[in-house]
Order: C-alpha cells, then sequence, then structure tokens
C-alpha cells in the first residue's frame, strides 16, 4: 500500500480529532433519542436560502418525517459510534460529512442573511458546521481507523481470512 | 504504515505466530474503547442531573390516602370570598355546611347556589353569630369580610371553638390585631392569616433553597417592589340588590357606595398599600429573616375623588432593616393609576438577582447571577435554577458606548417551579392540613401580626412625613 506514513505523534493527534468528533455526534444522536417526541421539523421550518423549498415540503410530510426523524437519530449515533472506536471509518466519516452538510444547506451561511435564530460567535459563510465537516474530511483520508481503531483488526482478520 | 505494521510483525507476533492477529493489532485496535465508557459515564451523569431537575419541576406527590372530613363555613363571600371557595372545591375532604354573608340578596345566594351545584346542602345567614349559635359541628371557618370586621369575627369564631383562615389584612388596627392573637393562644385553635404567597411552591423554594440553602443571592442589599394598577372605577351593584339602609349601618355601612368600596375609607380598611403591599411586604420579612428598624414613606390621594378615597391611591416607601449580615433597603410602591410592569418582588444581593411574584404570566421566577459570583452548575444540576440564558448580545450601535467600565449582563436563570393551580390552594391546604395535623401553619397569627406592624406603619409615616422607627417589642404581642 503505498501511503503515507504517520509519526506517533501525528496519529496521535488524528486519532484524538476522529474521537472528539465521534463523541459530538454520538451525543448529538443520544439527546435526540432521549428526547421524547423530537423532530427535525423545528429546525427544517427554520431553513433559509435555494433548497429552503425542499427542506420545508420535508418539514410538513409526516410520512417523510417519519423516515427521516429516526434515520437523523441513529445515523448520528452510528456515526458517532463508528468514529470513536475507528469502526468502518470511511464510512463513518463520509457519512457525517454528508449529514453535515444537509444541515449546512438547511441554514447556509450566506453574506447578508440574518437568522432570527441567534447563533454565539460571528461567522462569515463558514460556521463550525463546515469546520466540524473539513475535519471529518482529513479523518477521511488519512483512515486512522486502520491503525487505531477496531478497523485494524477487521482489516488484519480480513485479510488473514483471505490468505 | 506498511512497514509501519512490518516493524509489528517482526516485533511481537514473531512469537506468536498461529494467532489470528498479534497483541499490538488487538491493543491499537481497541485503544479508543474506553471513550465508550467515559461516555457512557458522563451521559449516565447527565441523565441524572436532568431527571432531578425534572423532579424539581414537578414538585412534591400528592398524599394517596382519603383525608378525614373537615365541616367548612364560609363568611363573607364577596369577590375574594368566591375565589377562596373556587379552590376550595378542588381540596379533598371538604364538607361545606354554612354561608354568612350580609349580602343576602346577591353574594350569599351565589355562594349557596354554586355549593348546591356541587351538592353541599348548607344553610345561608346574616347574622355570624346567629350561624355559630345554630351550626354546632363546625371545624373550621374561612373569614374574607371586609378588614374592619376580621378581628370579631375571627376572635368570636375561635371561641366557638373554630379553625379560622382569616384573609389578610388580618385587621386594620393592631388593636384588633393583637385581639385575635391572643384568642388564638387562647383557645389552643389554628388560626391562619391569608397572605398566600407563604405557601406559593416558588416562594417557598426561593427562600428554603435559593436564599437560605444556596445562597444564590450573597448579601443581601437592596430590595424593591410594586404593584401597580391601571385606573379603575369604583365598584358598583345590580341596583335591584340594594341593601336597605337599616341592614347596611347595623354592619357599619353610610352607604351602599361605602359597602361595595370599603378599602377606600378609613376606619373600614387600608387602601392600597394594605390591600396590595402588605402581600409583597410580608414576603420582605419572610425573606430577609428580618424586621425593619424604620421608615419613610411618602403618599397621598393624587388621582381619585378624596371624598370616596381617603386613603392614599398612591404610596412610596422605603423600610430600613438591620440583619446580622448587615444593612438592607427595602423599596416598596403601589400606584392606582397605571398598571405596567404589575406586581413583582426583587431581592438584590452581591452575587445575584432574584425577582419574583406570584403570577405565572409576568415575573414568574428569574434570578440573575452577578459577573462576581461563584459558578451556579452545582446548583443547576440539583435543579434549583434552570440552565442560564445568556442576555442577548449588545443593541444595535451599542459598540458606541461600549466601554472596560461597563458592567457585564448578568445571565438570566429561571426558578424551576411552575404553578398550575388556584394561587390561594396551597395556603387553604395547608390551614386544612394543619387541622389534621398533618402540617404547621404556614402563616399563624404571629406571623400575620408581624406583617400587619410593618404595613400598617406606612399609613402612619405618610401622615406624620418623616421617618418613623419600630421598636424590636412592637413585632410580639
Ligand atoms: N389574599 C388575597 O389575595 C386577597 C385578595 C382580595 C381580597 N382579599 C381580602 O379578602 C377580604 C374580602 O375582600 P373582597 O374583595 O372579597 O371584598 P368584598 O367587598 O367583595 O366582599 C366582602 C363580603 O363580605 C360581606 N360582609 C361584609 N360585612 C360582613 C359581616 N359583618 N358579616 C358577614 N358578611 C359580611 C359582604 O357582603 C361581601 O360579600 C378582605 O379582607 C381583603 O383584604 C384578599
Amino acid at each position: 500500500m503505498e501511503q503515507e506514513r504517520f509519526s506517533r505523534l501525528q496519529m496521535m493527534a488524528l486519532v484524538v480529532l476522529r474521537v472528539v468528533i465521534g463523541w459530538h455526534f454520538l451525543y448529538e444522536g443520544v439527546a435526540k433519542l432521549l428526547k421524547p417526541g423530537w423532530s427535525a421539523a423545528g429546525f427544517l421550518l427554520q431553513s433559509r436560502g435555494p433548497f429552503a423549498g425542499v427542506f420545508r415540503w420535508i418539514a410538513e410530510r409526516p410520512d417523510v418525517l417519519g423516515v427521516v426523524n429516526p434515520l437523523n437519530m441513529w445515523g448520528l449515533a452510528f456515526i458517532g459510534l463508528g468514529l470513536i472506536l475507528g469502526c468502518f471509518t470511511r464510512l463513518a466519516s463520509a457519512a457525517g460529512m454528508i449529514v453535515i452538510g444537509v444541515y449546512y444547506l438547511c441554514n447556509p451561511l450566506l453574506v447578508g442573511y440574518f437568522y432570527s435564530v441567534p447563533m454565539e460567535g460571528n461567522y462569515l459563510v463558514i460556521n463550525k458546521n463546515l469546520v466540524e465537516m473539513a475535519a471529518l474530511f482529513v479523518i477521511l483520508v488519512t483512515n486512522s481507523g486502520r491503525h487505531m481503531g477496531l478497523d485494524r483488526i477487521l482489516h488484519v482478520w480480513f485479510q488473514k481470512g483471505r490468505r | 504504515m506498511a512497514e509501519d505494521d512490518k516493524k509489528d510483525q517482526q516485533g511481537e507476533s514473531g512469537k506468536e505466530t498461529g494467532k489470528l492477529m498479534n497483541r499490538r493489532d488487538l491493543l491499537q485496535g481497541l485503544s479508543t474503547v474506553p471513550v465508550l465508557g467515559l461516555f457512557g459515564y458522563a451521559l449516565n451523569k447527565q441523565i441524572g442531573y436532568e431527571r432531578a431537575q425534572k423532579e424539581a419541576l414537578a414538585g412534591p406527590a400528592a398524599p394517596a390516602a382519603k383525608p378525614s372530613e373537615i365541616n367548612v363555613a364560609l363568611l363573607g363571600q364577596g369577590a375574594q370570598g368566591e375565589v377562596l371557595l373556587s379552590a376550595m372545591l378542588k381540596v379533598p375532604g371538604l364538607r361545606f355546611r354554612a354561608v354568612c354573608d350580609i349580602w343576602t340578596e346577591y353574594n350569599q345566594k351565589r355562594a349557596v347556589n354554586t355549593l348546591k351545584k356541587y351538592n353541599f346542602d348548607v344553610n345561608g345567614y346574616e347574622d355570624y353569630q346567629e350561624m355559630l349559635a345554630k351550626e354546632k359541628d363546625l371545624d373550621a371557618v374561612v373569614i374574607a369580610t371586609p378588614d374592619f370586621w376580621h378581628s370579631q369575627h375571627t376572635v368570636d369564631c375561635l371561641k366557638a371553638g373554630l379553625n379560622v383562615y382569616c384573609e389578610k389584612e388580618m385587621s386594620n388596627t393592631l388593636d384588633g390585631a393583637r385581639r385575635m392573637v391572643h384568642a388564638a393562644r387562647e383557645t389552643g385553635k389554628l388560626l391562619q392569616i391569608g397572605h398566600q404567597r407563604r405557601s406559593h411552591p416558588r416562594y417557598i423554594h426561593c427562600f428554603e433553597k435559593i436564599i437560605k440553602e444556596a445562597g444564590l443571592l450573597g448579601r443581601i442589599v437592596t430590595v424593591n417592589g410594586q404593584w401597580n394598577r391601571a385606573v379603575k372605577p369604583d365598584l358598583g351593584w345590580p341596583q335591584r340588590y340594594t341593601i336597605p339602609e337599616d341592614r347596611l349601618e347595623k354592619y357599619g355601612f353610610k352607604s351602599m357606595e361605602q359597602f361595595r368600596n370599603w378599602r377606600w375609607y378609613k376606619g373600614l380598611g387600608g387602601g392600597p398599600i394594605v390591600d396590595l403591599g402588605s402581600h409583597q411586604i410580608d414576603i420582605y420579612n419572610w425573606f430577609l429573616q428580618s424586621q425593619p428598624k424604620g421608615v419613610v414613606a411618602s403618599g397621598g390621594t393624587d388621582y381619585y375623588d378624596a371624598a370616596t378615597h381617603e386613603w392614599y391611591d398612591t404610596v412610596m416607601a422605603i423600610y430600613d432593616y438591620e440583619t446580622s449580615a448587615g444593612r438592607i433597603r427595602a423599596y416598596y410602591q403601589t400606584q392606582t393609576t397605571n398598571g405596567s410592569q404589575g406586581y413583582f418582588e426583587n431581592f438584590m444581593g452581591d452575587q445575584g438577582t432574584l425577582l419574583i411574584s406570584e403570577s405565572e404570566a409576568a415575573y414568574s421566577g428569574m434570578i440573575y447571577r452577578d459577573v462576581s459570583a461563584p459558578p451556579w452548575d452545582s446548583w443547576i444540576q440539583k435543579g434549583y435554577v434552570s440552565v442560564p440564558r445568556v442576555l442577548g448580545p449588545q443593541p444595535e450601535g451599542a459598540e458606541a458606548v461600549l466601554d472596560v467600565r461597563e458592567s457585564v449582563s448578568p445571565d438570566e436563570h429561571r426558578i424551576p417551579i411552575s404553578f398550575r393551580d388556584p394561587y390561594h390552594k396551597p395556603h387553604l391546604e395547608n390551614f386544612f392540613r394543619a387541622i389534621r395535623g398533618t402540617a404547621t401553619l404556614n402563616c399563624p397569627a404571629e406571623v400575620g401580626y408581624e406583617t400587619a406592624v410593618t404595613v400598617l406603619k406606612v399609613n402612619e409615616a405618610v401622615e406624620a412625613n418623616t421617618r418613623l422607627t419600630f421598636s424590636p417589642d412592637e413585632f410580639s404581642v
């Protein structure tokens, strides 16, 4: 395999990054799962920008919400678990990027948009969602789960099995 | 990676050939699993705190056992009597036996009819003496007559062997109030004064938990409070229910107009400062655990017709307290010409501010943490106060004046106690529980007396136009 080699410290840093993002995802999912009757409808209804129509359409369709809500909650939790454990790391980070991308598109930080919901901090186009998305991109391409994570065991198994 | 792995293979797994994978693979592979344990631990803690908050919000569970019946008479069924009755109809274990009200053709009739609807067979009386003579198995009476009747009604009912719930103001004179305390002591019967905030779960939470236990306000230095009420026409009455003059006179009223608007007349009521202020000034004494040393006050009938509004429509008073923690100044105002900002009490200490009122709609319990105070996280975890709302960003254009000397706005927390019952229900329940021996009175005669001393002095101070002092023994009987 032609791949970059990382020093121990660099590898540790990548693993820490992966685990903290995983923690965040896992709690986002668990917190929603623990809240009886949680629904994405409120968030979706506040959508602005070019895709607002799509998101509002989802918010107003109980049947679609019935799929989107559990998908979102369990999705977040499983992505979080995957990132923490380094299990299917590439899949988890790619899925995480997609999820965050969808959130961003729902409320894109376009220049000149003023939101009724106050946000902490000051952002111009880039917000913390996008930062987290970029960090997931780093995790996706470095695949740190193969070094410190269950992927390493899976990988060895898989290879041994093939042998 | 390849090289790294190769090194591993050579290093350790050389000894462990034959196994599916080496120890290093296993250790590295599982290296982040403990994070899940940490997550589980944190999550468990968090859920515990959230549950504690919810429980604090829900309040104590109601007792399940069916209570023994208490035979109740109602004395005075005007506006407040009606409010108390509707609250009592939600209290289990009461048997209403008699209603006494001199306005037989109107208020008495309404109360009797209401109780009939609830299947209580009650007798109506005009004269309370007759009621006491004829109704032999009464346990308790709830008195909501005009202030100047309280003393006589209460003393006679206590002497007839009844437990008494008497509306505030305990009496319009200290003499009358003192007789009530003596009668309660002599007869050994219960006397609860109707300062209902004393039993309100939010007020109890604020005093017991926020002020006494957690000390979140730090040292309280100033208090302010108010009851502002919009202009209101004098109370009228349906002409066909006018009370004959001889009956009015027999019960101390000069006219139907005075009978309806007794609270504005000297000798009958005490004006807004007594009517409204006494509720809140009672809270001052309670929360400060002290009585004032002096009071200055200004007031007058500035707006209404002084002939029909003998008591002051506008009063502003400042008490000074001398507590073991230090001096406290407490402002109170009541005016009856503009209702803005309604009513509230606001306690300000060097660490926090508590803004509270009886209302669920406005000022239903906010507490602000001053920047100098230590963090309140542990009290949030216990459910004593809610998660803070950081008070919003500076208003538009504020940058220009923003300056390091400006104080940072404090965090706003809420008192997590909402209350859905009629306001007077807990206080009445406390009274009935005390009769059954399962509670002690939240506002016994002695407490009502202290408040009466504190409040009635304001009217004196307005008249005297100078600071009046309280002597410490003035508050005890
Ligand atoms: N705790 C509170 O929040 C609160 C609120 C309002 C009033 N109050 C108190 O309740 C009391 C009554 O106030 P209100 O607004 O109902 O006044 P009100 O004038 O509406 O009612 C008084 C009632 O007492 C009756 N009454 C008068 N003299 C009587 C007598 N000698 N014997 C029998 N009945 C007599 C009248 O006919 C009338 O029905 C007052 O003491 C007042 O301070 C308390």
